[in-house]
C-alpha cells in the first residue's frame, strides 16, 4: 500500500475533554484515554462506566441504575460537544452478564429516540467490578 | 453524499506481520475508507520471525502496539491519529499494566478507549484493534 498523502484536504484529529467544572472521572481521569476524539464528521466516545458526574465517584449498582447512570452522563457529555442522542450511530453495550440484557434494555429504550441506533450487546468480565460499559460513535 | 468512497486493503510492510495473510484467514489486517483506516485485531506477533509473543502482559501489549505502529506507518497514519482504540485483555486484572505501557505509546491525547476482558485463543493475553485517520 502507498504511504503517499491521497488527499490534501485529510482530517484532522481533535480531543475532545469534559469542562474542568465537570468530574474529572466521568472521562477517565487519570487513565491513558480521551473521553472521545472528533474525526471529520463522526465522534468517537470511549466506554463509559457509572460516574457520579457531580462527584466523580464511581457509582456501582445494579445494571439498570448503571445504566441510567452512563446515559444520563452520555447524553451530557455528547450535548457539551454539539451531539446528542439523537445523533449516535451505533451503540456497544459491554454487560458483566447477558443475563441482565432485558434489565439494560428496559433503562436504555428511555434514553433514544425512535429509530434507535444501531448497536450491539456483549457479555464481557470488565474492569472495577463495573457491571455495565457503554461506548458509541456519533455524528459529530 | 453522491460519490461513492473507495474500499482499499491496507497492509504491514513487514510480511511476518500479515498475519492473515501467512495463516491464510479470511480477513486482512485493515481498510481504508475514505479518510478512515479499521485495522482488524492484533495480537502478540515477534516481528523478526513472525511467530506468537507471549512474555509478559507489558510485553505482550508493547509488542502488540508497536504492530499496530508499524501496520498504521505502512499506510501512511499513525499512533497519534488514532481516533478509538478497543483493547481486549485474556484477564481483567491487567488493565493497570496495559495502562501503563500505554502511557509510552500515547504520551499525550491518546484516543478513546475501552477495555473490557473475554476469551482469546493461542494463549495470547491481548487483542487489539483500532480507527485512525488515513495519513
Amino acid at each position: 500500500m502507498t504511504s503517499t498523502k491521497w488527499n490534501d484536504m485529510s482530517l484532522e484529529r481533535k480531543i475532545i475533554s469534559l469542562p474542568a467544572s465537570a468530574a474529572d472521572a466521568a472521562r477517565g481521569a487519570g487513565h491513558p484515554l480521551s473521553f472521545a476524539t472528533r474525526a471529520g464528521d463522526f465522534l468517537f466516545v470511549s466506554g463509559l462506566t457509572a460516574v457520579d458526574l457531580a462527584t466523580g465517584e464511581p457509582k456501582r449498582g445494579t445494571t439498570a441504575s448503571e445504566t441510567q447512570q452512563i446515559l444520563t452522563n452520555l447524553r451530557e457529555l455528547l450535548e457539551d460537544e454539539g451531539s446528542s442522542l439523537k445523533k449516535v450511530v451505533k451503540v456497544n453495550v459491554l454487560l458483566h452478564s447477558m443475563l441482565e440484557a432485558p434489565n439494560m434494555n428496559e433503562v436504555y429504550a428511555r434514553f433514544f429516540p425512535d429509530p434507535p441506533p444501531a448497536r450491539t450487546v456483549c457479555g464481557a468480565r470488565l474492569p472495577d467490578g463495573m457491571k455495565v460499559i457503554i461506548e458509541c460513535t456519533a455524528l459529530a | 453524499m453522491t460519490e461513492k468512497l473507495a474500499r482499499s486493503v491496507i497492509e504491514p510492510k513487514n510480511p511476518h506481520l500479515n498475519s492473515s495473510r501467512r495463516n491464510n484467514l479470511p480477513h486482512v489486517p485493515g481498510i481504508r475508507v475514505g479518510d478512515y483506516l479499521f485495522l482488524s485485531g492484533m495480537t502478540p506477533i515477534n516481528s523478526m520471525t513472525g511467530e506468537r509473543s507471549l512474555g509478559s502482559i507489558s510485553e505482550q501489549i508493547r509488542v502488540t502496539l508497536a504492530n499496530i505502529r508499524h501496520t498504521l506507518e505502512s499506510a501512511g497514519s499513525s499512533l497519534e491519529r488514532v481516533v478509538r482504540i478497543h483493547v481486549v485483555l485474556a484477564d481483567i486484572a491487567h488493565v493497570p499494566e496495559m495502562e501503563e505501557v500505554f502511557r509510552e505509546f500515547f504520551p499525550t491525547h491518546p484516543p478513546a478507549r475501552t477495555v473490557w476482558s473475554m476469551q482469546l485463543r493461542f494463549g495470547n493475553g491481548c487483542e487489539i484493534e483500532c480507527v485512525a485517520l488515513a495519513g
